[in-house]
């Protein structure tokens, strides 16, 4: 359903001049009604190959590939009508704009019954979040629970989410990684989350490790479990420059 | 009477279809068009016939008055004084509003002075809308000012917003809070193209415990020009904020000016200021929601100037 064919995302060091890719000639596949969990230490180019998947970032060379057809240079309005939604790791803040303004906007709906539908499905946030205005008042967990419900709201069939736990309490991490999992079984939503928690970790079906702008491990959870376990072993053991064939794994 | 034009200025300044409910007193090209009034409010022209007094009976309860202005004689500049007493524990609002329709090469302006004396313990809520249109080339200028003098526990919410098509504005707001007094002002101004507007703000936070909040949103489209000032004077335990943010879109400027003075050691002044573009993670959710960058850019000041 999603393909990545030869993906780099280079950037230009402003110090050195030298051109980086941080997104490093990515190939993969993620089939249809999926859960998969991207990991990998901090800077290792996680979130910035979420954005590219949603347009965010602009791709620098390579391919994305969406239901068959080539969305490597469509915007994100366009990404996001042809079904694809993302989940803000820090979600932005407005003025004036309230809960019930994003969920029409993402839903197209204004009816009021319709709407407190949406919110009870996602169950994530009270029925009073509804006139919250989505404003630097919130708190941070707060503000994610409202990121996540318009994700889900928009019924995307390819949703990213982008570290969804960062100031979730503790009690709702578990009833959060259950929803996805209910979207994904009902809806068949192919669901991508960026995370490091053990609990979304275990709930996807391919686990996928990224380090350094490359996926150094792809498949399930036991096997990359030694990995998640001593992370610094793989970068350590990372060959040597010109050795590109070389694998990470220990 | 009401023709076309002057129902649709009146309808975007007042949001009235028709003549209002309750006591109003419309002025139309300087002169009274039409006035009503009611058994706890009362209107009467003053003195010098400049303007008029409104005075609501103490204690009255979820009454309005409606006092809109409407322009649309090319050349004239309308001044206008008017007052409102309000009564102890009274609670009203009171809707105003200046719409011109400028048809001519020749300019047109209105200047309305509104002085507020709020009773012990009243309410009023206040909202002022000014709107220009029409075809004619003619500057279209609005310098209004306002002055409310809060007495003990009297709370005043003022809601200013001046929409468009306004070419110059002069705004002068001034108040003096009484003990325990509460006021809050919000101030939304778009201009567009070579429009300039400056609002002056002066609070005197004079009593115990009294508290002011005053709020500005400016967004500043074409090479339009805005400039705010706030200053907060503290003379006893007190609480005040100013929170004045403003959206730069083409070439607009702006310049703010919030400044606090404290003049007891038991003052306590805040503020915060921003001046920027859209904020990018907000445009960029809005689009990741299918909204195109256009919708996006309308939706968040939309809502900033809600």
């Amino acid at each position: 359903m999603l393909e990545l064919k030869d993906l780099y995302f280079t950037v230009t060091d402003h110090e050195s001049v030298k051109q980086r890719n941080i997104i490093d000639g990515v190939n993969f596949t993620f089939k249809k009604g999926l859960f998969y969990a991207i990991t990998g230490p901090n800077g290792s180019g996680k979130t910035t190959l979420a954005k590219l998947i949603m347009g965010i970032n602009e791709v620098s060379q390579g391919q994305i590939i969406f239901e068959g057809n080539d969305i490597s240079k469509l915007t994100i309005t366009e990404r996001a009508k042809r079904g694809i939604a993302y989940s803000f790791q820090q979600p932005a803040r407005f003025k004036g704009i309230t809960f019930r303004d994003l969920l029409t906007i993402a839903t197209g709906e204004e009816d009021e019954k319709k709407l407190l539908n949406i919110v009870s499905r996602v169950g994530i946030c009270p029925l009073s979040f509804l006139d919250k205005e989505v404003d630097a008042k919130l708190s941070g967990g707060e503000i994610k629970k409202i990121e996540l419900a318009t994700t889900i709201a928009a019924n995307p069939r390819l949703a990213i989410y982008d570290e969804p736990d960062t100031g979730i309490d503790l009690w709702t991490i578990n009833p959060m990684v259950k929803l996805l999992k209910k979207e994904l079984i009902e809806h068949l939503t192919t669901t991508i989350v960026v995370s490091h928690n053990r609990a979304f970790l275990e709930a996807a079906d391919v686990i996928i490790i990224i380090d350094k702008g490359r996926f150094v491990y792809e498949g399930d959870l036991p096997k990359a479990l030694h990995l998640l376990t001593d992370l610094s072993a793989c970068t350590y053991r990372r060959p040597p420059e010109g050795e590109e064939n070389a694998q990470c794994f220990r | 009477m009401l023709n076309a034009s002057d129902k649709t200025l009146l309808k975007t300044v007042a949001d009235l279809e028709g003549l209002p409910k309750g006591a109003y007193n419309i002025r139309k090209n300087g002169k009274l068009l039409s006035r009503q009034v009611t058994a706890n409010i009362n209107i009467e022209s003053n003195a010098d016939g400049s303007g008029i007094v409104v005075t609501i009976k103490p204690g009255t309860k979820n009454e309005s008055v409606h006092i809109p202005v409407i322009l649309s004689e090319a050349g004239l500049f309308d001044v206008v004084y008017n007052s409102f007493i309000i009564g102890e524990d009274a609670d009203v609002t009171i809707i105003a509003g200046c719409g011109i329709h400028c048809g001519s090469k020749e300019q047109e302006g209105h200047a309305g002075i509104h002085e507020f004396r709020v009773g012990k313990k009243a309410k009023v809520t206040y909202v002022e809308k000014h709107y220009a249109t029409g075809r004619g080339t003619g500057r279209r200028i609005l310098n209004p000012t306002t002055k409310v003098f809060l007495e003990q526990g009297a709370k005043a919410e003022m809601e200013l917003t001046q929409i468009s098509g306004v070419d110059e504005a002069n705004r002068l707001n001034e108040a003096e809070l009484g003990p325990e007094s509460l006021l809050l002002i919000t101030e939304r101004v778009l201009t567009d193209g070579e429009q300039k507007a400056v609002s002056t703000n002066n609070i005197v936070l004079q009593g115990e415990d009294c508290r002011a909040n005053m709020i500005s949103r400016s967004v500043m489209k074409g090479n339009s020009r805005q400039i705010f000032y706030a200053t907060l004077t503290a003379r006893n335990k007190c609480f005040g904020h100013i929170e004045c943010d403003a959206i730069i879109m083409d070439n607009g400027s702006n310049e703010t000016m919030p400044s606090l003075k404290a003049e007891h050691p038991d003052a306590e002044l805040t503020h915060e200021a921003s001046i920027g573009k859209i904020a990018n993670d907000q445009l960029m959710k809005l689009m990741s929601l299918g909204l195109t960058y256009d919708q996006s850019v309308n939706r968040i000041i939309q809502g900033f100037l809600k």
